[in-house]
C-alpha cells in the first residue's frame, strides 16, 4: 500500500505542475493577445486590410488612436515574458498602412508606468 | 499612514512629463504677458554647464540648443517671441525657424534671478534640450546626443512640472542628471515626426525599442487618455519615446534610426 500511495502522491503532484501548462495551452487569447505574431501577421495586407478585417481576424487591440487621424493596434503573444509583439499603424483612411513585428519584447523593460 | 503618500508618488513619478495640473484654457488672462511660459535662467545655465561638462564623454562635436514645442492643440507656434528678463532689463533672444534657440551667459541675469520667458500662456507649450551631432543624416540620432539632452534637460528644469506638492516633491526628489542614468527612466524624447518605429543600431547589434516605449507608454496604460491632460506631449504623443539610456550595453555611438508614420511603406 505505501508503494501505491508513493505512486499516488506522485502522479497528483505531476499532474499539478503540469496542470498550469496544459490551462496556457488551452487559454483564449485576450483583448491585445494572439497566439502567434507571425501568423497573425500573415493574415495582414498593408494597404488593403480594414479595421473590421483586422478585427474579425485578431479580436480586439489594444489601440491608440492620435488626432492626426493615425492608430495604433498592439497584439501580444500570450506569453509570460519575452513575448512577441505585433504592431498595425492604420491610415486615417481606415486600412493599415504599416505592420511590423518587434521581437522578444519583454513587458516590463523598462516600461510601465510602475518602473523608475 | 506616511507610506501611502511616498508610494501613491513612487508610482506616479517615472514619468515626469506627466505631472502638470490640467486647466482650461480661459483659467489664465493674457495682457501683455501675464501667467507666460518662462523658465529660470539659471536653471538653464546650470544645463549649458552640464552639457560642456558631459560633451566629452558623451558627444564630443554636438551642439546644444533649447527648443519650444507645442502642448495645447492651437497654441500658434510660427511666431513664438522670447525674452531674457531681468528686474532691470529684457532682452529679445532670437528663435529660429525650427523653433529652437541658444541662451546667451550674462551675469547681470544671474545676479537678477532672470527668466527666459515666451509671450504665451502658462501651459500652452513645452521646452527640451536639442542635443546635435553633426553628420547624421535625417531620421538619425545618435544615442550619446539623447543621453546628453536628458542630462541637460533634467539640469535646466526642463520639463513642466506640477505645482502641486506632489509635483514639487517629484521635482525635489528627481528632478536632478542622475535620473537620467536610471536603467528604466522615463525621460520623455520627441521625434521630429510621428514615429511607427524606432530601432537602436551598435555595429552587427539591431534592436527594436518595444511599443510600451513609444507613445508615453500609452499601450500600457489603459486611462491614456485620461492621462493625457497631465502629460507635456498632450499634442505630440504620437511623436514621444523613452530611450534605455542607463542600459550601457548600448554605447553612445549606437545609431537611433526613426521610421515615421508617413513614411513610404517598407
Amino acid at each position: 500500500m505505501t508503494r501505491v500511495s508513493l505512486a499516488l502522491l506522485a502522479c497528483a503532484l505531476v499532474a499539478a505542475c503540469a496542470a498550469p501548462a496544459k490551462k496556457t495551452a488551452e487559454a483564449v487569447p485576450g483583448p491585445g493577445e494572439v497566439r502567434s505574431a507571425a501568423a497573425a501577421r500573415a493574415l495582414i495586407s498593408p494597404g488593403k486590410s480594414t479595421k473590421a478585417e483586422v478585427r474579425a481576424a485578431l479580436g480586439e487591440p489594444v489601440a491608440v488612436d492620435f488626432a492626426s487621424g493615425y492608430e495604433v493596434w498592439v497584439y501580444r503573444e500570450m506569453a509570460e515574458r519575452r513575448a512577441n509583439e505585433l504592431v498595425l499603424l492604420f491610415a486615417p483612411t481606415g486600412t493599415v498602412s504599416k505592420a511590423r513585428i518587434r521581437a522578444g519584447a519583454p513587458p516590463s523593460a523598462g516600461a510601465g508606468r510602475s518602473s523608475g | 499612514m506616511a507610506s501611502l503618500p511616498l508610494c501613491a508618488l513612487l508610482a506616479f513619478l517615472p514619468v515626469l512629463a506627466w505631472a502638470q495640473d490640467p486647466r482650461p484654457d480661459d483659467a489664465v488672462v493674457v495682457t501683455a504677458v501675464r501667467n507666460p511660459v518662462d523658465k529660470s535662467y539659471r536653471r538653464m545655465l546650470r544645463g549649458m554647464e552640464t552639457f560642456e561638462k558631459r560633451k566629452r564623454d558623451l558627444a564630443p562635436n554636438a551642439t546644444l540648443r533649447f527648443k519650444l514645442l507645442p502642448r495645447r492643440t492651437g497654441t500658434k507656434f510660427d511666431t513664438v517671441n522670447l525674452e531674457l528678463v531681468g528686474d532691470s532689463f529684457a532682452t529679445p533672444i532670437e528663435v529660429a525657424a525650427d523653433n529652437t534657440f541658444t541662451v546667451p551667459r550674462d551675469r547681470l541675469a544671474v545676479k537678477e534671478n532672470a527668466s527666459v520667458q515666451a509671450d504665451r500662456k502658462e501651459l500652452t507649450m513645452t521646452w527640451r534640450a536639442d542635443v546635435r551631432s553633426p553628420g547624421l543624416p535625417p531620421g538619425v540620432r545618435r544615442l550619446g546626443d539623447l543621453r546628453l539632452e536628458c542630462a541637460v534637460g533634467m539640469e535646466a528644469g526642463l520639463i513642466s512640472n506640477s505645482r502641486t506638492g506632489i509635483g514639487r516633491l517629484a521635482r525635489y526628489l528627481f528632478d536632478s542628471a542622475d535620473y537620467c542614468e536610471r536603467p528604466r527612466n522615463r525621460y520623455l524624447f520627441f521625434a521630429d515626426r510621428p514615429v511607427f518605429n524606432v530601432t537602436l543600431v551598435s555595429g552587427d547589434r539591431r534592436e527594436d525599442l518595444p511599443v510600451e516605449r513609444l507613445y508615453a507608454g500609452a499601450t500600457v496604460d489603459p486611462d491614456w487618455k485620461r492621462d493625457l491632460a497631465y502629460c507635456d506631449c498632450e499634442v505630440l504623443i504620437d511623436r514621444t519615446y523613452f530611450m534605455p539610456l542607463g542600459d550601457r550595453s548600448w554605447p553612445d555611438d549606437t545609431l537611433v534610426y526613426f521610421e515615421y508614420m508617413d513614411d513610404d511603406p517598407r
